[in-house]
């Protein structure tokens, strides 16, 4: 593939890039559309239940939550700077931010399965109540999306090792750090629908 | 000292750490013309955004149904 991506004229080339990045774009819109009905599901279940969360139920911890946004917004940056370091060819400090970007992601799962643990050992769990089951499906979709997440980052970082992208031509790079970042931003308004709503 | 102060701690130099990155991104980012180039400014902005709003918890501005004594 690698081999015959370098083959096209660099017109071409670009033809299919932005051919590739509009459908990417509408993939990442498809997944907003998804995230946008469970947050609707979520927003009609609040706005009609007598107490939030119901009571008895121990609701997710605040600022373990806030240490662990960070941690993700934090590998935001870092896809960023990798990038940057890409096209300006430090091939070296690109590396080193997605290794970085890919361990703060895994930090990020970390840090949910210990939420997800403390949760279900204080009795809130899926089946308890409708805040429960509220709560898990949507971390537990967005924590979905940031292990596919960091499976893509791994994929494009082993990829530009073996020389597939040039600093020309690097769309499998662009539509990791478009992925990366779109979790990042589903992460800003589950956190704030999630937690910070009072 | 108490959990909860050190994760506000924690949560507050991280915010402003990786908010003031965002920013700097986003100004970097700017000039640039491609639609990749503009998805990302949003990207950023929304990031930055984020770190505003965990700014705000580790003030406790925005308590949260958790409420700041509970964690």
């Amino acid at each position: 593939m690698a081999t015959h991506a370098l083959t096209v004229d660099d017109a071409t080339y670009q033809e299919v890039r932005d051919q590739r990045l509009l459908g990417f774009l509408f993939f990442l819109i498809s997944d907003v559309i998804i995230f946008s009905s469970f947050i609707y599901g979520y927003i009609y279940l609040r706005s009609t239940a007598m107490a939030w969360p119901p009571p008895g139920i121990e609701p997710a911890a605040l600022y373990m939550a806030g240490v662990n946004s960070i941690v993700l917004f934090g590998s935001g940056a870092t896809m960023h700077y990798a990038m940057e370091f890409f096209k300006h060819g430090d091939k070296r400090k690109f590396v080193g931010y997605m290794i970085a970007t890919i361990i703060l992601g895994l930090a990020f799962l970390g840090g949910q399965a210990f939420e997800y643990f403390n949760l279900l050992h204080a009795g809130t769990t899926w089946p308890s109540s409708i805040y429960g089951a509220a709560f898990f499906t949507l971390t537990g979709l967005h924590g979905f999306h940031v292990f596919i997440g960091v499976i893509f980052l791994i994929t494009v970082l082993i990829q530009a090792q073996r020389g597939t992208y040039t600093q020309q031509r690097y769309f499998g790079l662009t539509a990791g750090a478009l992925y990366w970042h779109f979790v990042d931003v589903i992460w800003v308004a589950l956190f704030s629908l999630l937690y910070v709503w009072k | 000292m108490d959990l909860d102060v050190v994760l506000r701690v924690i949560a507050f130099v991280g915010a402003v750490v990786v908010g003031l990155s965002a920013l700097q991104s986003l100004i970097a980012e700017w000039p640039k013309k491609g639609l990749d180039d503009h998805v990302t400014k949003v990207m950023l902005a929304l990031l930055a955004l984020g770190c505003v709003i965990v700014i705000f918890v580790a003030f406790g501005i925005f308590p949260g149904i958790a409420g700041p004594t509970k964690g």
